[in-house]
């Protein structure tokens, strides 16, 4: 076991766990944060999609050892934020929710999208948002809020 | 039988004759002297070409050509399949914005959650494609071209491409490639990355020669 202090959401957060401990875990489990949801543990869906210094991440399969001094933002801080406040509330106007279960790392997918690229185009989005997956179907849904967050941003 | 002692005596001497001339002869000895160098330079040539043989044993082994691909994907796996969950190459090889390598690649590997991992994990660029768009391997003469060709290798000299194979972090990762997510160890390339180095310095002092064939 390993002590880590983690910066989360601008937060010092002290946990001790084993260093092979995937991030997802050490937020749902030891932070008891658990807007961030585990669906594939491989990488492959998306469901756990945080912030690690800036970029999205796929919480599921980065070791909290190698994690460093970068900093965390997980969905629990969307609102504060004001992309992914644009984000959140053009989600709610195009009632993109079915079951809700991939919605917050397609947030924070949505989200690093935006701020990386401000005005994404059709290719844009499905290139990078094509990672995460939705059982029910959302993804015009999901393109449309992309597409309305951006208006309201830009 | 009797016959041919007579023709090895007969050889014999017309090559002692011959040496004995030649030794004596200053014309004969600067002919030899060419000949041991036009021998020596042919000899290296065949070195490196041989080295060079090593060298792309291991450019195209999976650990290697998986991120050297002609496709706007990477591959993955020794079977060199499509890399999974929709990655693609990205404006500089390294994804896009959602779905950069660094989205799951970090600077080391990740043997407890199977994700292999080095600094700067990128594809590498179309120039340096190493099999065509329907994943076949090009030749080693189609790859000693590209490798050696300065318009697509990032302009580098025999020196550079050495410095290349020593010390950057991908190529060093392909002999460390660390564990899949069952936990066995991933395949290495056919030759330690100490070989491969020497393989590599014995090509590039023999003049990078390239096989000639397609």
């Amino acid at each position: 076991m390993e002590t880590y202090t983690l910066t989360v959401n601008g937060q010092p957060k002290e946990v001790t766990v084993d260093p092979g401990t995937p991030l997802l875990w050490v937020l749902r489990e030891d932070l008891k944060m658990t807007g961030t949801k585990y669906g594939c543990g491989i990488a492959a869906c998306g469901a756990c999609t945080v912030h690690v210094g800036g970029v999205a991440t796929r919480s599921c399969v980065v070791p909290v050892s190698l994690i460093g001094d970068r900093p965390i933002v997980t969905i629990e801080a969307m609102a504060e934020d004001p992309v992914g406040r644009a984000v959140q509330d053009a989600w709610v106007s195009h009632d993109v929710v079915q079951c809700g279960y991939c919605q917050s790392g397609q947030i924070m997918s949505a989200v690093a999208l935006l701020k990386s690229t401000p005005k994404p185009t059709d290719t844009n989005i499905e290139a990078s948002m094509g990672g995460n997956l939705c059982r029910c179907g959302t993804y015009v849904r999901i393109r449309e809020a992309i597409k309305t967050a951006s208006q309201q941003l830009t | 039988m009797r016959a041919y002692k007579a023709m090895l005596q007969a050889t014999s001497v017309i090559l002692v004759a011959c040496a004995a001339w030649s030794a004596s002869n200053p014309i004969g000895s600067a002919r030899e002297g060419v000949a041991h160098k036009t021998a020596a330079r042919a000899s290296t040539r065949a070195e490196g070409l041989a080295a060079w043989q090593q060298v792309y044993s291991v450019l195209t082994h999976a650990r290697c050509i998986n991120c050297h691909t002609a496709t706007n994907y990477p591959q993955q796996g020794d079977d060199r399949h499509r890399h999974f969950a929709n990655v693609v190459r990205g404006p500089d090889g390294k994804g896009v914005p959602v779905l950069q390598c660094i989205t799951c690649h970090q600077e080391s590997n990740a043997d407890s959650t199977g994700v292999p991992g080095g600094h700067n994990w990128h594809l590498a660029p179309l120039s340096m494609q190493w099999q065509d768009l329907n994943d076949k391997i090009l030749s080693s003469a189609e790859v000693c071209r590209a490798v050696t060709d300065r318009s697509k290798n990032d302009n580098l000299d025999g020196q550079g491409l050495l410095r290349h194979h020593e010390e950057e972090p991908l190529v060093l990762w392909a002999f460390q490639p660390g564990r899949r997510i069952d936990g066995t160890p991933r395949t290495l390339p056919p030759l330690t990355h100490e070989r491969f180095v020497a393989a590599t310095r014995t090509w590039v002092e023999a003049g990078t020669p390239c096989p000639q064939n397609r």
